[in-house]
């Protein structure tokens, strides 16, 4: 997967326990991110903010001269970047308490380096487009701003559903997305019943971006689960 | 409330038995002294029984029979014979008084008829010339001088009777109306308090009235119940949230833990062997996270400090989103999970808390890993029938003994046992979702697995009403 470009995003990392802050990162220095800045209180994170710009803050919620959330509101009004909350409060109100909030995603410690540079790969790729933006699959390439695929030097429109179906994927690309999510993305909440729908979707997508539609190669069927986009070029 | 009235109609009850055993005890005892009242005319036949035992002699004189002589001497009765002619005692008893005139006028008869002769009860009895008068001994009797009454009192009588009985009863009735009214009045606070109190509800009850004390015991024991429903409601939150606390103490330390191993059993520069340690503290690392969340969660359900926020949910989309989360996660493809759910079933409706309901799959999915360290197949599939809709998490892992299983399915969890378990104490991985299952009113059942390890079945009902 090509996301390169998003390894050098400024990062902003607000926790108050020092070998935390350490930690982290060294995962995501090992990861490949160079441009992280860390803060122990929210004074700090202000200040902090005002030069570095960061892209994207990952938070802890109990900080010594405050909370997370309200740390939150104040970036936000300074500009508008994603927020990830990593936090030892693992309660559900706390959680919708976030996102209610406006937060991105919400991670609980303990957790394991992988699964954080996953979220905060999934958080980058979702608000910073690519420079380039087509996304090459095995027989064509897909690009999402203009909502076409090109196969084969010929432009192949996406409808809105095909657009909202693929993006889903795509964000997920190498994992399994349910049946359920993918008819939530295009139907919205609680879609009961919409798995023909959506099967009528997924072959006319296959016929835009696969050579061979019934043998697909890049969106790949998980019987009675789901589907998986496979991204990358031959 | 409905006691009051059952109250009132057996009360009513009481009143209008008693009321009835009165009259007929009334009539009984009436009936008996009536019974003893007729030896009473004994003395009028006595006085008959003289006239027929008194003769007279050839040379005029009268003579009363030894016998019947004897029999008054005994009773000590006088007795005389007036002649209807000459209105002269023609005959007398020795005992006569002699206070006792021998002459008598009309209206002398007619007055000894009715009463007395000098203080002795007098009866009479009719001969062909004469009249035999019989006297008594003073206050054995007493006469009634004027013996008649009005005819309509006599005639009406039946109804009169009637009457009377009927106001007394009414009388009783009003009595025991007004007497019963203030006590039920305070009766009825009470019977609502101990109604509040039997579902524990704070009680407070007005102190006045004929069962203040009562009403003062009620109030005492419901101050003492709300105290201690308070305390051990306090205690119930304290140790919910020493959980709490100590969980989340422990998240930041075990998050460095596993932050660091987990990079260390992905670094090229180290040995292989050196980086299979640091998977294993990983793999620890990760069960104890397994670990603090399940106790959380496990004491929040048990202390019923968890909201449950029910709504309508495909049980078959959370499923699947479970079994996906897991196999996106599983890397390495040690615990390939089948999904046989039949294609044609794709929603299966039920009212649900969704988080809790994917805490409980993921905690069956993960209790097969957790008790495979080897790797095992996991098969998930949900079924209907019925009005129910079945999740089955099985594996062909290890399993466990029949005792096992019926332990697991029967005994309680040492979280919510009360006598000290020192066994073999199991994970709270299942404790959870049978928390959880029971909590959406459902079923959790253990058994072997076809697979030869171990399955669980989770029944739901299903919910097919809007909204």
């Amino acid at each position: 997967m090509d996301f390169e470009y998003l390894k050098n995003k400024r990062l902003l990392l607000v926790d108050d326990e020092q070998e935390l802050l350490d930690m982290v990162v060294s995962i995501l220095k090992e990861e490949g991110f160079n441009n992280i800045a860390t803060a122990k209180t929210i004074k700090e994170a202000l200040a902090l903010a005002d030069n570095f710009q960061p892209e994207l803050a990952i938070l802890d919620v109990m900080l010594p001269d405050g909370n997370g959330f309200s740390l939150m509101e104040q970036l936000k009004q300074k500009g508008e970047y994603p927020i990830l909350f990593l936090t030892a409060r693992g309660e559900d109100e706390d959680k919708f308490k976030g996102f209610g909030l406006g937060a991105d995603d919400y991670v609980v410690k303990p957790f394991l380096p992988k699964e954080l540079t996953f979220r905060i790969m999934a958080i980058l790729r979702r608000s910073y487009k690519d420079e380039n933006p087509l996304i090459k699959l095995q027989n064509s390439e897909i690009d999402f701003d203009r909502a076409e695929v090109i196969k084969g030097g010929e432009h192949i429109a996406l409808t809105a559903k095909e657009h909202d179906i693929l993006a889903v994927l795509y964000r997920n690309a190498g994992r399994i997305v349910t049946i359920d999510a993918l008819c939530e993305a295009a139907w919205g909440e609680n879609p009961f019943g919409y798995e023909n729908s959506l099967m009528a979707h997924i072959r006319r997508i296959r016929e835009k971006i696969e050579l061979n539609p019934s043998r697909p190669v890049s969106l790949i069927t998980v019987k009675g689960l789901g589907y998986k986009l496979i991204v990358g070029g031959k | 409330m409905k006691s009051v009235p059952k109250l009132i109609r057996r009360f009513v009850g009481i009143l209008l038995f008693s009321s009835i055993l009165l009259i007929i005890l009334n009539i009984v005892l009436l009936v008996v002294f009536t019974m003893r009242q007729i030896p009473n005319a004994q003395p009028w036949k006595t006085a008959e029984e003289v006239v027929t035992a008194l003769h007279q002699t050839e040379d005029g004189n009268y003579v009363l029979t030894d016998e019947m002589a004897l029999e008054l001497s005994e009773a000590d009765v006088w007795g005389i014979f007036i002649d209807n002619d000459t209105k002269q005692v023609v005959w007398k008893t020795d005992n006569l008084p002699d206070t006792v005139p021998t002459t008598y006028t009309l209206s002398d008869i007619a007055s000894l008829t009715r009463g007395y002769i000098s203080d002795y009860p007098t009866f009479t009895g009719e001969a062909e010339n004469g009249l035999v008068v019989l006297g008594y001994p003073k206050e054995s009797f007493w006469k009634h001088m004027w013996s008649s009454w009005d005819y309509q009192l006599i005639a009406n009588l039946p109804k009169t009777v009637l009457t009377v009985l009927i106001i007394n009863v009414i009388v009783i009735f009003i009595i025991y109306v007004t007497a019963n009214t203030k006590l039920l009045k305070s009766v009825k606070p009470i019977t609502k308090g101990i109604q509040d109190l039997s579902v524990g509800e704070p009680v407070q009850i007005k102190e006045s009235g004929l069962l203040s004390e009562i009403s003062a015991n009620i109030n005492r024991t419901s101050d003492i119940l709300q105290s201690q429903k308070y305390q051990l409601r306090k205690k119930e939150t304290a140790r919910a949230n020493w959980i709490a606390g100590v969980s989340h103490d422990i998240r930041t330390p075990l998050s460095m833990v596993m932050g660091y191993a987990g990079q260390l059993k992905d670094d090229a520069n180290l040995t292989s062997e050196e980086r299979q340690k640091a998977e294993v503290i990983v793999r620890q690392s990760k069960r104890i996270q397994n670990l603090i969340n399940d106790l959380n969660l496990a004491s929040k359900l048990e202390y019923n400090m968890q909201p449950i926020n029910p709504a309508k949910q495909n049980l078959i989309a959370i499923v699947r989103q479970v079994v996906v989360d897991f196999i996106n996660m599983d890397i390495e493809d040690k615990y390939p999970i089948e999904w046989q759910t039949e294609e044609a079933l794709t929603v299966c409706p039920v009212n649900a808390d969704k988080n809790l309901l994917k805490r409980a799959v993921s905690n069956l999915i993960q209790n097969s890993i957790n008790h495979n360290e080897q790797g095992c197949k996991i098969y998930v599939c949900v079924v209907t029938d019925d009005g129910n809709c079945t999740v089955v998490v099985a594996d062909d892992g290890v399993g466990t003994t029949d005792e096992q299983i019926e332990k697991l399915n029967n005994a309680p969890h040492y979280m919510v046992c009360d006598n000290n378990t020192t066994e073999q104490r199991h994970g709270l991985g299942l404790l959870i979702v049978k928390q959880i299952v029971s909590a959406h009113g459902g079923t959790t059942v253990i058994e072997h697995s076809i697979y030869g390890g171990f399955v669980v079945k989770i029944t739901l009902p299903i919910n097919n009403c809007d909204g």
